[in-house]
């Protein structure tokens, strides 16, 4: 592939890429997914690909709008793949269609999986709990500094991911897969994302007792000279664990939500819960 | 609030949720971010952003995997902002009337997962007759415009007559309830930590969210010396890992993604 010319050029390459970072969910939707965006990628190589065969080059946007669902900037190594295996195709080598496709729908899930994870789990959650310290001190630049980390990392990392895909194919990419690397990334992240939500508790989550025993002699408040002497901020912490508790025992974020609401008047009407 | 102001936030809306360019759904459709935006629009941005990183703290770890939308942050953040402005009411407040609105904006998203695939049939057609050129239309242009419609309105109809509103309720509404909406909004954001340690609350790295508590709690630190902290302690650990297990060559399968 490497000695032999390519069929379509960086300008292309660059102008598909930036169709699958920006519109891949401008129509999602339940049927596709992501199906048509795939096809809209391949516009621009369509113009290159099977000049005089028309009927291939119809069969190819046919497959390349089929379902597809993955996680935007994790998955875009596939698109880079696929585009590269269409341009093999399109030269005469025998892949068959459907070995493209399958190679496609088999990927999206451990994509999507280690995407959402590492993207919805911990990296957003961390870089957030940041911004969320750093803006709620005062300052509106922890949310521009969380927008433009974020915009830079997405972009960047989904430029390498669909270039890499192009130039490996599909070989190295599964390869890279087999190896267990994003495990380890993974691993790491953990720690390091339940350490940042250890320290979130303690700052934003605030549940405090007011309630004070009155005796004829001294007040005794709850808070102050108990709650607080055993660990600040311990009953706040209980609490996210009970509600993680919940949660892992298979309870709807909405219910969480109801259980709240109905210790918030319960606790905030009898005045035994304040902030 | 002015028209202007109000069909302002409905725009903020429909491009933090529309998926238009600048990856909205990890940016522009933070509460974060768009409250920011929404006091850049209504002139007081650093309220804004303060009252956008509180409602936040709920949405931490919300997770949009296979197409589910489980509550619309962007929503939440430009209305309760917006209501917090117009309205004067302070974060924990705000809070506890964005959660439900968040609820409600979903409605939204998955009437376009369900219309989308009205467009996707154009673009079989576009296909069909070797019209290439014409599949950004259905895949770009015809979505968008409908996305518009169904967020610009009801947005700015709701920023614009919520906010005197809010206004109103927040006088009626005597000290006792406005004490209920704080407590609820002091307890919600562990929802938010909850849900993000769903994914990452797993084996060895449990005792590290102890760790980061008692640490934060008596040294006071702000999140970003701990950020740091929390890195190292990350790298540590994969090298006290690494030389264990050394020899053994299999790595944990991972496979309990959701």
């Amino acid at each position: 592939m490497n000695k032999e010319k390519s069929l379509i050029s960086k300008k292309d390459l660059v102008k598909s890429w930036l169709i699958w970072e920006n519109f891949p969910q401008t129509c999602y939707n339940y049927e596709r997914m992501m199906g048509q965006a795939v096809a809209h990628v391949f516009v621009p190589a369509s113009r290159k690909f099977y000049q005089n065969d028309p009927a291939k080059k119809k069969e190819m946007m046919k497959r390349e709008i089929e379902f597809f669902n993955v996680h935007v900037e994790f998955g875009s190594v596939i698109i880079g793949m696929i585009i590269a295996m269409e341009e093999q195709k399109a030269k005469g080598k025998e892949i068959p269609g459907e070995f493209i496709t399958s190679l496609k729908t088999s990927m999206m899930g451990p994509l999507s999986g280690v995407g959402d994870t590492i993207y919805q789990g911990v990296l957003i959650p961390i870089l957030l709990a940041i911004c969320i310290d750093i803006t709620l001190k005062g300052t509106i630049w922890g949310a521009i500094l969380y927008f433009v980390l974020m915009f830079a990392f997405s972009w960047i990392f989904s430029y390498a991911n669909f270039m890499f895909g192009y130039r490996a194919g599909a070989e190295a990419v599964m390869d890279f897969l087999e190896k267990g690397i994003l495990n380890k990334i993974l691993k790491g992240a953990e720690v390091m994302g339940c350490m940042v939500m250890g320290g979130l508790v303690s700052s934003y989550v605030k549940i405090t007792v007011p309630l004070k025993i009155v005796t004829s002699t001294q007040t005794f408040s709850i808070q102050k000279q108990f709650l607080d002497v055993l660990m600040p901020n311990i009953l706040p912490f209980c609490f996210t664990l009970l509600i993680l508790f919940l949660l892992k025992r298979g309870w709807h974020s909405l219910k969480v939500i109801g259980l709240i609401i109905v210790i918030g008047i319960l606790g905030g009407l009898f005045g035994i819960l304040g902030v | 609030m002015s028209v202007l102001q109000a069909f302002l936030c409905g725009v903020l809306y429909y491009l933090a949720i529309g998926n238009m360019p600048f990856v909205g759904l990890w940016t522009l459709q933070r509460p974060l971010v768009c409250g920011l935006l929404t006091g850049v629009i209504l002139g007081h941005p650093l309220i804004g952003a303060m009252t956008g990183a509180s409602i936040n703290l709920v949405y931490l770890g919300f997770i949009s995997a296979g197409g589910s939308m489980p509550a619309d942050m962007a929503l939440s953040g430009i209305l309760g902002t917006a209501f917090a402005i117009t309205g004067h009411l302070d974060a924990k407040t705000a809070l506890s009337l964005a959660v439900p609105i968040g609820l409600l904006g979903t409605i939204v998203w998955y009437a376009r997962m369900t219309y989308g695939s009205i467009f996707t049939h154009l673009a079989d057609r576009y296909i069909e007759k070797e019209q290439y050129n014409k599949i950004w239309r259905a895949n770009v242009l015809y979505p968008q415009l409908v996305t518009a419609i169904i967020t610009i309105i009801p947005c700015g109809i709701a920023a614009y007559f919520g906010a005197s509103y809010i206004n109103g309720l927040v006088k009626v509404l005597g000290g006792t309830v406005l004490n209920i909406f704080k407590v609820i909004g002091g307890m919600i954001p562990a929802l938010g930590v909850a849900i993000t340690l769903q994914y990452i609350y797993k084996d060895d790295a449990k005792v590290f969210l102890f760790l980061g508590f008692v640490l934060a709690t008596y040294s006071k630190l702000g999140l970003l010396p701990l950020g740091v902290i929390a890195g190292l302690a990350a790298i540590i650990y994969m090298q006290v890992i690494g030389s264990k297990n050394k020899n053994e060559v299999s790595f944990e399968d991972g496979g309990d993604y959701e």
